[in-house]
């Protein structure tokens, strides 16, 4: 009992520290967010501004059309996480709870997909984009992203369901519930954690996606925020206190999202592990 | 859509012997659960994907106009470029770097966030940022931060007389890998460490409590209880991190752009520059697709080395 | 929460489904097949430059009914991107804002600059410009914009640190370089970053009787007077008299120093003044010279350097006659000379030469045009050439041997053509 409290204050601090560190670099951010262009390049820097423009909140939304970027930016994530969950979800299902011819191979596709980068792959995306005539729309960032991000959520998917106990819902079943009722009331319920985990893992990869929404868009209303961001830094200038200020006006939402379902994400990401 | 259509249509004809039918029928039902993700995979991923390799095998003139088949020719160029050994080198110590520093700094964070202390959720929290904050957005910064001239890093350690002239950081293709590996952890973090987190929640309390009455220190059981426990998730952990970091390509461009010249490129920058700055259509193709067998056999190795199948089955 | 989650996903779904429909109709125009709707990729120079462009375009499509533009702006730092994914997937637009032709012009990409523009707008161009949008001996492209660089100079600095005149020559730059040091400041702004190297070290080559090809129009970029520039260059590099790195260093770096009056000299064009100087430091106290020469004896030449419109071939040759209302409409002399004024650049048409020259430091450039020489960009090799120049020419000043740098550019440019 006596060297409790100092390992809880040794906890305490190294934990608080730990917040620093992984806070300062946003900070910073939003320090340089309110600085007036003309401070930007003093040198050395300044740790302050020494005019607080706050002001750089407001102007910031007439030099880019932030509200459409974020829109398209929630669209897209939102959409192809729900695309790769309605897509991912019987896939996984199934191949966790049946032996059947081609399930190594079904999961070895899954390997193998997870391992393209869109990064390689941008100019067939975008040639591919042209014969299904959906260059510059949103459906073609869905489909991107619900592709591929698809892999790792029925990898995540397959571990959560198989770790369910067959019985529970052989249980349910004999109860009367039927095939699906058993999969409804039993094994999903208790999927949450894993369900959560792929909504979260997809929906961050979505929204951090560049390079496909660099090539495949060109109207500025039809870009996420990830195009509309370094876009304020031109050949010629650098708006680097707008940069800032969209980019947390971009993080603060997706911060909330996440302190609303930490608590599932803790569960559910073990669920890659299969046993 | 398809499986159906195939379904109905091995349906109607008569059937000699119903029990070949009902195997076909059966055969078919893992296409109707699993037909969706196939197809998705199908039309958005392996088109571009051929896409690649027919691109690799063609020659291009300069401006993008394609001058037909070429064999192994963009190959050949490519293995002859002196850049690339140096490239393919660099970018091994970029993942195996990364990969294995993020993994220790998780299993630590793993630790603390999972222990009690007030303040604890905020902690989270805060780990979470980095995750929410678009990678691009997180390299954008520190390439703000480590700025020769006006660069919060370069004031903060003059004010500590650390260096007594600002240092260019992002210039020097060394010191530039270290501070883009850095950043390439940070990012990595919050995943990682939450997928390990997740992992100490599903050690069963009374696991601990063998242990102490059977007088284990603390060190004894963390070696030879946690982490053993752990194996699961710091396996899921590191592949996905193995392949995100491998293709990784925001933080390079932001922060150095892969300069100067190819002195902090890894495969996904160079193959990406190969086509857009040198003008090397098929060649960046033919980068890609080794890009791709390395990643694979990367993976291969690793799965292999941690005996994937037995965990799978 | 989980009724919260599904109204969520419910909204975003039809969100969805309505942007992504109502996308399609107006998207990525230019197939139409009336011809009578064009596609319009324009760089972006600033944050002017999309609302001009958006203004023209709703004044061309209101005086010329049944005839739309779309307009697609894309940032310098990712046209080559752009561009190339759009020639090899066959999705060029009809006009594009761009720096190079020669290679599309090769590969019968464009038509001729008298297929696209009525004979009056095409003579209205300065011969200077219209030498250097032949390909072959045919005019393929049309001169948009043009630059020159001047050696810019900080007078505050050059009095601290007792310098009377401009700097002349190679050896006023490092002797005043030195007194700048002395001084407390940055010499010489040099980057060779890889945005523009090309330019940096033509500024400096061409002053040393150096260039890109030799007397015939064969590659000669590793010939002596190159090596010369660039030993001159890394000379500066190496005493100290530069900023930190010129091989990462590029030009808004340095012009942003330079306006904090943190540099003492640094070439730059007629952007400079209004796009950097202007914003952070209007008070700043600096003069404006002609590019310093290696031999005091030489006459000073001034890079040129050229931006184009590009017009492509598309649709067998339906959209050539929206493309030609739409140029003729542009080269109007109002329109550009608006242009102009409002991104600091120098003409290429005869008529809107006027129209800048009352401006007394935009003057300044517009004297020096006709010393100006220009990068080969009518060799259809140049962009691949330009390409590797821009990555490596810096390293030579750094830790690479300038020799060897040179004549691995030189083998690429020929491996090119």
């Amino acid at each position: 009992m006596k060297r409790r409290p100092l390992r809880v204050v040794l906890l305490t601090a190294v934990g608080w520290l730990v917040a620093l560190v992984f806070l300062a670099p946003y900070l910073q951010m939003f320090l340089t967010s309110l600085k007036p262009e003309r401070e930007l390049n003093k040198s050395p820097g300044a740790y302050l501004p020494d005019h607080w423009q706050w002001n750089n909140y407001v102007d910031v939304w007439k030099h880019a059309p932030i509200w459409t970027n974020m829109r398209v930016s929630l669209v897209v994530a939102g959409v192809a996480t729900v695309v790769t969950l309605v897509c991912a979800m019987p896939a996984a299902y199934y191949s966790a709870r049946n032996r059947f011819r081609g399930r190594g191979a079904f999961l070895l596709l899954i390997l193998v997909t997870q391992m393209f980068a869109p990064t390689s792959l941008v100019v067939g995306i975008f040639r591919e984009m042209v014969a299904l005539n959906l260059t510059d729309t949103l459906l073609a960032l869905i489909l991107v992203n619900a592709a591929f991000n698809l892999p790792f959520c029925v990898w995540i998917l397959h571990g959560y369901f198989s770790s369910i106990p067959k019985e529970l819902e052989e249980a349910a079943f004999l109860d009367g519930a039927g095939r699906v009722g058993a999969l409804f009331r039993v094994t999903l319920p208790i999927s949450v954690p894993g369900v959560v985990t792929a909504v979260v893992y997809t929906f961050i990869s979505a929204w951090n996606e560049f390079i496909v929404a660099l090539t495949v868009t060109s109207s500025p209303n039809r870009q996420p925020l990830t195009v509309a961001i370094p876009s304020f830094i031109t050949q010629y200038q650098e708006h680097w206190q707008y940069l800032f200020a969209t980019s947390l006006i971009a993080i603060v939402p997706v911060v909330i999202l996440f302190v609303f379902i930490e608590r599932y994400l803790i569960g559910g990401l073990t669920a890659g592990s299969v046993k | 859509m398809q499986h159906v259509a195939v379904k109905r249509g091995a349906g109607h004809p008569p059937a000699p012997r119903p029990s070949l039918l009902g195997r076909i029928g059966r055969a078919l039902v893992p296409l109707l659960w699993l037909g969706p993700s196939i197809v998705l995979i199908a039309v958005v991923v392996l088109w571009p994907v051929i896409e690649m390799v027919r691109t690799s095998l063609l020659k291009f003139t300069s401006s993008g106009t394609s001058l037909g088949f070429h064999g192994t020719g963009d190959f050949t160029d490519l293995f002859a470029e002196s850049d690339l050994v140096p490239v393919l080198l660099r970018t091994l110590v970029w993942v195996v770097g990364i990969v294995i520093v993020t993994m220790v700094l998780s299993l630590a964070l793993g630790q603390l966030l999972n222990a009690r202390f007030p303040g604890r959720r905020a902690v989270r929290w805060a780990i979470i940022v980095p995750w929410a904050a678009s990678v691009l957005m997180t390299a954008l910064i520190w390439r703000w931060m480590l700025d020769n001239y006006s660069g919060l890093i370069n004031r903060v350690l003059l004010d500590l007389h650390v260096i007594d002239k600002p240092v260019n950081w992002l210039a020097h293709p060394h010191q530039a890998m270290v501070w883009m590996m850095a950043v390439a952890v940070f990012v990595s973090l919050p995943f990682t460490s939450f997928v390990i987190l997740a992992g100490l929640q599903t050690i069963p309390a009374d696991v601990y409590e063998a242990a102490r009455v059977d007088g284990a220190g603390p060190l004894r059981t963390y070696f030879g209880i946690t982490l053993p426990l752990l194996r699961p998730a710091v396996l899921i952990a590191s592949i996905i991190n193995v392949i995100n970091v491998f293709n990784s390509f925001p933080i390079i461009w932001a922060m150095t752009g892969g300069g100067p010249a190819h002195a902090t490129d890894t495969t996904t920058t160079y193959m990406y520059k190969l086509a857009f700055n040198d003008q090397h259509i098929g060649e960046s193709g033919a980068m890609a697709v080794v890009n791709f067998l390395l990643v694979l056999v990367m993976v291969l190795v690793y799965l292999r080395a941690a005996r994937w199948r037995e965990e799978v089955r | 929460m989980k009724r919260h989650l599904t109204g969520a996903i419910a909204a975003g779904l039809t969100v969805a489904l309505g942007v992504s429909g109502c996308g399609k109709g107006s998207s990525s125009g230019g197939d139409d097949s009336d011809g009578k709707t064009i596609k319009f990729v324009a760089a972006i120079y600033d944050d002017n430059t999309k609302p001009f462009w958006d203004a023209l375009i709703k004044d061309f499509e209101a005086k010329n009914s049944g005839y739309k533009v779309n307009l697609e702006m894309v940032d310098w730092t990712q046209m080559d991107a752009k561009v190339k994914t759009y020639v090899q997937t066959k999705q060029v637009p009809d006009i594009l804002n761009y720096n190079s032709f020669s290679d599309f012009a090769r590969d019968g990409l464009l038509y001729k600059a008298s297929e696209v523009v009525s004979p009056g707008t095409l003579s209205d161009f300065t011969p200077t410009f219209v030498e250097q949008a032949k390909y072959n001996g045919e005019q393929y492209t049309l001169p948009f914009i043009s630059s020159a660089r001047l050696m810019f100079y900080n007078k505050d600095l050059f009095k601290k640190a007792g310098i009377a005149d401009p700097p002349k020559t190679w050896a006023d730059i490092k002797t005043d370089a030195q007194k700048v040091k002395k001084a407390g400041a940055i010499g010489y702004g040099l980057p060779l970053g890889p945005e523009e190297a090309q330019a940096e070290f033509f500024s400096w080559a061409m002053n040393d009787n150096g260039g890109w090809v030799d007397a015939s129009g064969k590659w000669a970029i590793n010939q002596p007077a190159n090596v010369d520039t660039l030993n001159f260059l890394k000379d500066l590099n190496k005493s100290g008299l530069t900023q930190p790195n010129p091989e990462s260093t590029d030009r808004k770096t340095v012009f942003n120093q330079f306006a904090q009056g943190k540099v003492g000299m640094a070439i730059g064009g007629p952007f400079t003044k209004a796009g950097f100087i202007t914003p952070a430091n209007p008070n700043l106290n600096f003069g404006v010279t002609s590019l310093p020469v290696k031999n005091a004896s030489s006459q000073p030449n001034t890079l040129g350097v050229m931006d184009v419109l590009d017009a492509f071939k598309k649709n067998g040759g339906k959209n050539k006659e929206a493309v030609r209302k739409f140029l003729d409409f542009f080269y109007q002399k109002e329109n550009v000379s608006r242009f102009l004024s409002k991104e600091g650049f120098l003409p290429t048409t005869k008529s809107a030469g006027d129209a800048l020259s009352s401006d007394p430091y935009m003057k300044q450039f517009v004297d020096a045009l006709p010393t100006s020489k220009f990068a080969p960009t009518s060799n259809p090799a140049w962009s691949a050439v330009a390409g590797a120049v821009k990555q490596s020419l810096g390293t030579s000043v750094a830790d690479k041997d300038p020799k060897k740098v040179l004549d691995d550019i030189q083998q690429t440019a020929q491996k090119a053509g």
